[in-house]
């Protein structure tokens, strides 16, 4: 079995002196380590340094007026069992119930989630349609950026080699959905994703996409047909069929382009329709 | 920059980890290194349940915890989890039911239940239980059994 460097810093600077200690691209950031833990196994291309954030105090979750921020190493059972969560996120919520299984959330995070960044990520649709900022601690200081202009790719990030997520800002409650396409329903990895999300604040609805490689998007196209907070059904219908017609989408090993483009528009359509119809929770 | 590694505690015996290499996984210290069998490898891969221990009281799957990532942890496996009144309870809910086939599920399942009674307590249903086992696999198909044996614990337990 082959060595591994592991390190678990106690502070946030000694963590952030540990990334820079080891060759750019040895050095690997373990959170939960569910998506990790696929790379320490690889044997060519395996992380040589790994530095564990289990000791750093970010398991947070907090409520700030309408902000709710959520610290990058707390499990995302926790953020799921949060007595708010489900009224004020639902679409976060449902999100949240589609990854994995319940020992898998007590483990994995939404820092995790996001500095991964699977192609296949159920989080991130539902982060982009939230507005979602990441904040980013490294020697030179805090920032923070957009989920859209964080996430860049498969498995490519903004984060700096020497940077750490320390947590994610949600800014308002939003009435928000989550629906997906799977093989199977529980455990799995969806083929297509979609998030809907209509703002009070400023009277426009967030749509996205995730499952389809290399990341999720947003679809203003399909966003543009959305004018009202109760869309018609015909609006909802063109919203996905635009999304449908617009987007980017492979064929890969778990589904066809024909059946994600189909996919895209049936369930772009019936969020849409479901946030309509229901009464706007969220505030 | 190596620390000095610490233990954990499983079943209520101290494990000493320095000679746990670091890349090493729960799952195979708990089979390999300590002889405790009872914990399945299914998939490897976080998919099936089978490798299912409590950490802290809490289910995880021990195929994707690095084992020095638990130092400090109390761990239950299903060798310990007859140690106390509730996995007692969902043990024999199992076997009233005859909720196993080949039994190769069963530990997971047993361990996973435990875990999901003590965090919900009495408030979840036998519907919300029966969604949140939904990572764990019965590759005999057996969830019928399975199910009654969730609303057995569900009406009997402690």
């Amino acid at each position: 079995m082959a060595s591994l460097d592991l390190v678990a810093p106690a502070s946030v600077d000694a963590a952030i002196a540990a990334l820079r200690t080891g060759a750019p691209g040895e050095v690997a950031v373990l959170a939960g380590g569910t998506d990790l833990m696929f790379d320490i196994d690889r044997g060519r291309g395996a992380p040589k340094r790994v530095v564990s954030l289990r000791r750093l105090p970010w398991r947070t979750l907090d409520w700030n007026g309408p902000t709710l921020t959520v610290g990058s190493t707390l499990p995302l059972r926790a953020l799921e069992r949060d007595p708010e969560l489900e009224r004020r996120h639902p679409g976060l919520f449902q999100a949240i119930r589609a990854v994995g299984s319940v020992q898998l959330r007590h483990r994995a995070t939404l820092g995790g989630n996001l500095g991964r960044a699977a192609p296949a990520s159920d989080l991130i649709p539902v982060l982009l349609s939230l507005d979602a900022e990441v904040d980013l601690v490294g020697p030179r200081g805090s920032r923070s950026l957009p989920v859209d202009r964080f996430v860049l790719g498969s498995r490519r990030t903004a984060l700096a080699e020497d940077e750490l997520i320390r947590s994610v800002r949600i800014p308002e409650p939003r009435p928000s959905v989550y629906l997906w396409q799977r093989v199977r329903p529980a455990n799995d990895i969806s083929q297509i994703a979609v998030a809907a999300a209509y703002s009070p604040s400023d009277g426009r609805w967030r749509l996205s996409v995730g499952g389809i490689p290399p990341r999720a998007v947003r679809v203003p196209e399909a966003e543009a047909v959305l004018v009202s907070p109760s869309p018609t059904d015909s609006e909802a219908r063109a919203a996905g069929e635009r999304a449908a017609r617009h987007l980017a989408i492979v064929t890969d090993r778990r589904a066809s382009e024909e059946y994600r483009r189909h996919l895209v528009g049936t369930l772009l359509e019936r969020a849409v329709r479901s946030l309509a119809t229901e009464p706007k929770v969220g505030r | 920059m190596t620390e000095a590694p610490g233990s954990l505690r499983v079943n209520g015996r101290t494990v000493p980890l320095e000679n746990v290499p670091t890349s090493e996984r729960l799952l195979d210290t708990l089979r390999w290194r300590l002889g405790l069998k009872g914990t399945k490898e299914g998939c490897r891969s976080g998919d099936c349940g089978a490798c299912t221990v409590l950490v802290d009281g809490v289910s995880m799957l021990s195929c994707l915890t690095l084992t020095h990532e638990a130092e400090g942890s109390s761990l239950t496996t299903i060798e310990g989890i007859s140690d106390d009144p509730l996995g007692r309870a969902v043990q024999a809910a199992f076997e009233r039911a005859g909720a196993l086939q080949c039994g190769y599920c069963t530990p997971g399942f047993v361990v996973a239940l435990v875990g999901l009674l003590r965090e919900r307590g009495t408030s979840a249903s036998v519907e919300e239980l029966l969604s949140d086992l939904g990572g764990n696999l019965c590759r005999c198909t057996g969830y019928v059994a399975i199910a009654r044996a969730v609303e057995l614990v569900r009406t009997e337990a402690p």
